[in-house]
């Protein structure tokens, strides 16, 4: 009986190992598009957007692969305290890194709809290095989870702030060329969408931190406004508008 | 006669059996000394194909090229260790190593063509994933993997492409003009014409002149090896540079911020292949920045270097072009490069008097903001001091020449 137990908990983690190591592979797959999809926002390269586009299909089917694997894993094997962390982190990695896939993809579909125009250097420089540092922000997210290091996955919360601040310097750069007539409106609101869908990605690196965190330590920044909260319900220190529940709506970039 | 009978008839039974025993005992013994026989050749056997495999093995894992073998079912047989590097990547290694799965699969299904994975990394790296399937029988053969990390070829492939095709340009488009010109000019009376064209004529000339005199620089500074080794002032290098590039600054519009190190500064070298590579760096700079902005030059001694540090505030590089805009007759933006009037040449000259120097150059860009140029030369001493006053001798260690 004993040797029966041991024998499912050793399929159960090596069926988690493989949750893992797909979760990496789809990571793998978001990262290197990220990275292409930078370069050819900038070239202007229409196969590499076409291909980065097509790609989303098989995200997906990784996605939907992953997250029905961590739901067997679920009802199968009743995953408890650490194991069951591993796995609904699992759930929700999958989620965070399909999304920002997407907006990957969706940073192609402006490129493919700026066909032609010419950029500013200033802000050519600004796509370049704001695309880096999400690149690389997205890179350490998932380096965190693999090692599972805590202190690693709580620095891309602090990393993100370089990002929002690109951000920022970017936006005025559109607004400046645009006022120069060096670019139309019309690319100007492109430029200023692909910007968004960065700093977008930078936010779910900073979700998937969290989530690391929470995994190894079972904590996660919420934790701490329920308990603020907590203790204002104590005094009687009520809101004047509520949120649902008991708690303050995620603290966290959404 | 009858007990007589009776008695050989025992005996004879006795004597059959023992010799039967005798015979079933040779038997065996002889059969154990055959068994054992075959035994040890078959342990001899097993022994000297376990030394061919972990050979093979050892001669696999030491080839630079991931390889992954299955067998007739599928199942994974070998693997040295460069491909099993792969078996824990992330990122895009990650991809790896299922296309390494998804090639086995399709080798034994029946053969596909190299398939090439081209990672953005960071580093950059392009993969060839090849293979055969092993057997031919009618059941599912055996595959093998070979991948070959082709990065650093394709580079050289590039480069030398890109070479080829530049140096061509950079010479048969002026000569080409030269020709047209030359034809022009001989069939054309109007004096104003000729005088125009005539300017044509000289401008495309210097073209060719400045091509060729950077490319004799170049190959006097390659042939050369060691430089001259004298005792040469870092603020003379600078001075000198600045001076030689301050009229193409004024035509620009382009300040000249230059904070100057104290003269007791230098390092070992031949001054006049110093100058060209400050120089270069210079005129770089004026060349690609906008009118009114300015280029700044530092110097500073830092742990036994020095470093003369040329910023500018002009287009700036496009990060994927980094690492090439030292090589020889490379352009960012060729159309712009050949308005400025450069060759191509004037940072592999700066790249080639650094190495020559023992020294390095290095840049930072950002396309839109500018570029900062730093030439790092070896003092040979730590603090970068020597006496300059009549000293031409070079010292022979990192002591100071006193």
């Amino acid at each position: 009986m004993a040797e029966r137990a041991v024998e499912i908990r050793k399929s159960f983690h090596q069926s988690l190992d493989e949750v893992g190591q797909e979760l990496v592979r789809l990571a793998g797959m978001v990262t290197e598009a990220l990275g292409k999809a930078t370069q050819a926002l900038l070239d202007g390269d229409l196969a590499v957007a076409d291909d980065i586009i097509r790609g989303d299909d098989l995200l997906d089917t990784l996605t939907l692969q992953i997250e029905e694997h961590c739901y067997q894993l679920l009802t199968l094997q009743q995953p408890m305290a650490s194991d069951l962390r591993e796995v609904v982190t699992a759930i929700r990695l999958t989620a965070e890194i399909e999304r920002s896939g997407d907006l990957v993809a969706n940073i192609m579909k402006a490129a493919r709809r700026m066909y032609g125009v010419a950029f500013d250097p200033k802000v050519r420089g600004l796509i370049e290095h704001l695309g880096a540092q999400v690149h690389r922000q997205f890179r350490l997210a998932i380096d965190a989870y693999v090692e599972r290091d805590e202190t690693l996955a709580a620095a891309i919360d602090d990393m993100d702030d370089t990002v929002d601040e690109l951000h920022v310097h970017y936006i005025q750069a559109i607004f400046e060329t645009h006022e120069q007539g060096s670019v139309a409106l019309q690319s100007a609101v492109q430029l200023a969408l692909v910007g968004r869908f960065y700093e977008r990605i930078g936010d779910h690196a900073v979700n998937i931190g969290e989530r690391v965190q929470y995994m190894v330590t079972g904590w996660l920044p919420e934790h701490d406004a329920v308990a603020r909260q907590t203790v204002r319900d104590a005094d009687g220190d009520h809101l004047p508008l509520r949120p649902f529940g008991t708690g303050e709506q995620g603290s966290g970039p959404n | 006669m009858s007990s007589a009978l009776v008695v050989v008839s025992v005996t004879t039974l006795v004597v059959a059996l023992v010799s039967a025993l005798a015979l079933s005992l040779v038997s065996c013994r002889t059969m154990r000394l055959r068994f054992g026989e075959e035994a040890s050749a078959e342990a001899q056997r097993r022994e000297e194909t376990r030394a061919t495999i972990s050979r093979l093995a050892g001669a696999l894992g030491a080839i630079p090229q991931g390889v992954v073998i299955c067998d007739d079912g599928g199942r994974e047989v070998f693997r040295n260790p460069v491909a099993k590097a792969y078996v824990r990547g992330r990122h895009g290694e990650a991809l790896v190593e299922q296309a390494i799965q998804d090639q086995l699969v399709a080798l034994r299904a029946g053969g596909v063509p190299p398939r090439t994975l081209d990672l953005y990394g960071p580093p950059r790296r392009v993969l060839v994933l090849s293979g055969m399937a092993l057997g031919d029988g009618p059941s599912p053969p055996g595959a093998l993997v070979l991948v070959d990390d082709v990065s650093e070829r394709r580079r050289l492939e590039a480069v030398r492409r890109d070479f080829v095709a530049n140096i061509t340009h950079e010479l048969k488009t002026p000569i080409g003009a030269l020709g047209l010109l030359a034809d022009t000019v001989a069939a054309e009376d109007d004096s104003s014409v000729v005088r125009r064209l005539t300017e044509r004529l000289t401008e495309e000339a210097f073209r060719v002149s400045r091509i060729i005199d950077d490319l004799l620089d170049l190959s006097r500074i390659e042939a050369d090896g060691a430089p001259r080794c004298e005792t040469v002032s870092i603020r003379s290098v600078v001075s000198e540079a600045v001076e030689r590039v301050r009229p193409l600054a004024q035509t620009r519009g382009i300040e000249l911020d230059v904070e100057e190190l104290p003269r007791w500064h230098a390092v070992q070298g031949d001054q006049g292949q110093l100058v060209s590579a400050v120089a270069n760096l210079l005129e770089n700079a004026c060349k690609y920045s906008d009118a009114g902005s300015s280029v700044e030059v530092r110097s500073r001694v830092n742990d036994g270097e020095v470093e003369v540090e040329v910023r500018d505030h002009g287009i700036g590089i496009p990060g994927r072009d980094l690492e090439r805009v030292f090589e020889r007759f490379y352009r960012v933006d060729p159309a712009r490069s050949r308005e400025t009037g450069g060759t191509g040449l004037g940072l592999a000259i700066v790249r080639h008097v650094a190495t020559s120097h023992q020294g390095e150059v290095h840049v930072a860009s950002r396309e839109g903001e500018g570029s900062v140029f730093t030439l790092r030369l070896p003092t040979g001493n730590r603090a970068g001091d020597f006496p300059l006053v009549g000293a031409t001798s070079s010292p022979t260690n990192g002591d100071d020449p006193t």
